[in-house]
């Protein structure tokens, strides 16, 4: 991972929080050792924490930004700023917290203008004493990325496992008859419109680095693979055949991408390489085989087939060698998708006439269901495998959501008037 | 818009720097260091990318629609059950008379578009409205009319003839639907 990121040159807001990854881990220092809450058992206790509103314009705006982050988490439960015994004037003093049960205190203050900095404190309470202090700067206009980002750093050094609060979730965007791809925070603010519109709009598919998104779109009568890079802000149509032609994950060294395609006949599954252009077939049957998810580790594809007579997952090597399914239960389960550490697969299946989101492990164990009302369709995981965001009716108009990995808090991000779906959280 | 992009730059090595300093507990040895830091920053030059970019430099993609004829509406779509793509007995005779006029008419092309019902996922009901939309070109083509003279495509769920949710729609939306591109002579 971290070579990969190393690779990274410059401009997507994304490369933010990748540098800072990747200091984290250069750095990985012996005084992050403490762990305050382990986020990986699932019997933690929520962590409770004080975070005072910076001191300085927009500080509040900032300081809520924080809390709303780290309480979406589940790990954290942010104090009532109105049981505070310390102002934010006064010094630190971990005998007015540890009454309150209150182990972390989050201090600062914001210097305004064109420019902000912030500088930010984090102290731990049963210690006494500062667990990190930092400075951030940012254009004005940039004030929710900077707060996401002292989110991160305080997630991190409380939990010792990367923050998700810099991702963004692309989408697929319809208005007035035509689909599009957007780009917004995790949290469904800063949404923004990228490349053309098409008559019809498949779900974004993000290369490892997080510089490229590839989509299937329908323009003219023909449907086609295209790529957006983000590096040289340009979009290209990549592939086109007669018949449908449907964007699959990209491969982990990102140079080439999964993809179903029904130039041969039937939909099939085929390689797609950027560097050269070549086209490998994986599968060939009479059937159906779509919606190809690559394993993080590029050696495995979970893909959905009818060759059992209804849409099942499967999974097999990336070769197209060793094919075996993965799902039993229901007569209707698509849109595989893997959790980061390959663990899981995520996705939707038919169960009283709608569509539910749920994980199970490659081989087919431990089916767990995480959504109940309305359709739920498309669903992934965030990069740090805490989270799923997928698409739901459940408000009447289709729209983006997420929700813990486990299905709790459960939220829709998009404005409930935009007809939205096909969501895929970003890599970093 | 570039402002933004600039910004980032920026607030991505601001970041960098506070990363490699996070463990600092003395604030105020810091402030002179970090100034100058930050000075050095702004003498990088960030790349200058615009959004607005993207809209002229996309290839632009043909669209054959435009120049053809379109006649729809000369035959009646062929239904299909839920999940299925195989053509029913019951419409033998239609199909029939679709190979013969296509006989007749043999400088007449024919789009045969595939769709679905809006249950089920897109990818799958893309895929669906393919195998649809073959099915019956298959049949054609068994009945002597040219594969080259016919072309398929799949909307899966997208464009429904009916927009109610119930059975009655959705039977009506499981089609496939047929277009005549030009008649020819």
């Amino acid at each position: 991972m971290t070579s990969r990121r190393a690779g990274i040159t410059a401009i997507s807001s994304l490369f933010a929080a990748a540098i800072c990854f990747l200091c984290l881990f250069l750095a990985s220092s012996p005084a992050f050792a403490k762990v305050y809450i382990d986020i990986t058992s699932p019997q933690a206790k929520k962590l409770p924490v004080a975070v005072f509103d910076l001191e300085g314009p927009g500080g509040n705006r900032i300081a809520d930004i924080i809390r709303d982050d780290l309480t979406f988490t589940g790990f954290f439960v942010c104090l009532d700023k109105a049981s505070f015994i310390e102002s934010a004037s006064q010094p630190f003093d971990p005998g007015n917290w540890t009454p309150l049960g209150v182990e972390a205190v989050v201090k600062g203050t914001v210097a305004g203008g064109a420019n902000l900095t912030a500088t930010v404190t984090l102290y731990d309470t049963l210690e006494g004493k500062a667990v990190f202090r930092k400075q951030y700067q940012a254009g004005s206009d940039l004030l929710r990325p900077l707060a996401h980002s002292i989110a991160d750093d305080i997630y991190t050094a409380l939990t010792g496992q990367r923050g998700v609060f810099r991702t963004k979730i692309a989408f697929v965007g319809v208005a007035g008859g035509k689909g599009g791809i957007y780009i917004t925070d995790w949290d469904g603010r800063r949404m923004k419109k990228i490349g053309l519109r098409a008559g019809t709009v498949l779900s974004p598919h993000w290369s490892p680095d997080g510089t490229k998104i590839i989509y299937s779109a329908e323009r003219g009568r023909q449907w086609s693979i295209y790529l957006l890079d983000f590096l040289r802000m340009t979009e290209k149509r990549v592939f086109t055949s007669a018949g449908i032609n449907m964007a699959g994950d990209f491969f982990p060294n990102g140079n080439s991408f999964v993809f179903s395609s029904s130039r041969k006949g039937t939909p099939d599954l085929y390689t797609y390489s950027l560097t050269d252009g070549s086209v490998r077939r994986l599968t060939s049957s009479y059937g159906i085989e779509v919606s190809p998810a690559v394993s993080p580790d590029g050696r495995q594809i979970a893909f959905v087939s009818d060759r059992g007579g209804s849409p099942q997952i499967y999974v097999m090597n990336s070769d197209g060698t060793d094919i075996r399914r993965v799902t039993f239960e229901g007569s209707y389960n698509t849109s595989p998708s893997w959790s980061p550490a390959g663990d899981r697969i995520v996705f939707a299946g038919r169960r009283g006439g709608r569509n539910q989101i749920f994980t199970v492990k490659p081989d087919g164990s431990q089916l767990m269901q995480l959504t109940e009302s309305g359709n739920n369709e498309d669903p992934s995981f965030s990069p740090d495998g805490r989270y799923i965001t997928f698409s739901s009716d459940r408000d009447r108009t289709k729209g983006i959501y997420i929700m813990r990995a486990n299905g709790e808090s459960q939220k829709r991000i998009t404005e409930k008037d935009l007809k939205a779906l096909g969501p895929r959280w970003s890599p970093n | 818009m570039k402002r933004y992009w600039i910004f980032l730059v920026l607030l991505a090595v601001a970041i960098s720097f506070g990363c490699k300093q996070r463990m600092v507990t003395k604030p105020e040895a810091q402030p002179a260091q970090q100034q100058k830091e930050s000075e050095q920053m702004q003498t990088k030059a960030p790349e200058k990318v615009t959004e607005a970019e993207v809209g002229s430099k996309v290839e632009s993609v043909g669209s054959r629609e435009m120049e053809m004829e379109r006649k729809e509406g000369k035959w009646p779509d062929i239904l299909f059950d839920f999940d299925k793509y195989d053509v029913k007995p019951k419409y033998k005779d239609e199909l029939k008379s679709v190979a013969d006029w296509m006989t007749q008419h043999p400088g007449a092309r024919l789009s045969i578009e595939g769709n679905t019902d809006e249950r089920g996922t897109n990818e799958y009901n893309l895929a669906l409205g393919d195998r649809r939309a073959k099915a019956v070109e298959d049949y054609l083509v068994s009945l002597g009319v040219p594969s080259s003279r016919i072309e398929t495509l799949s909307y899966g769920e997208e464009k429904p003839v009916c927009t109610e949710h119930n059975e009655t729609c959705w039977a009506k939306n499981r089609r496939a639907h047929f277009v005549i591109l030009g008649e020819g002579k």
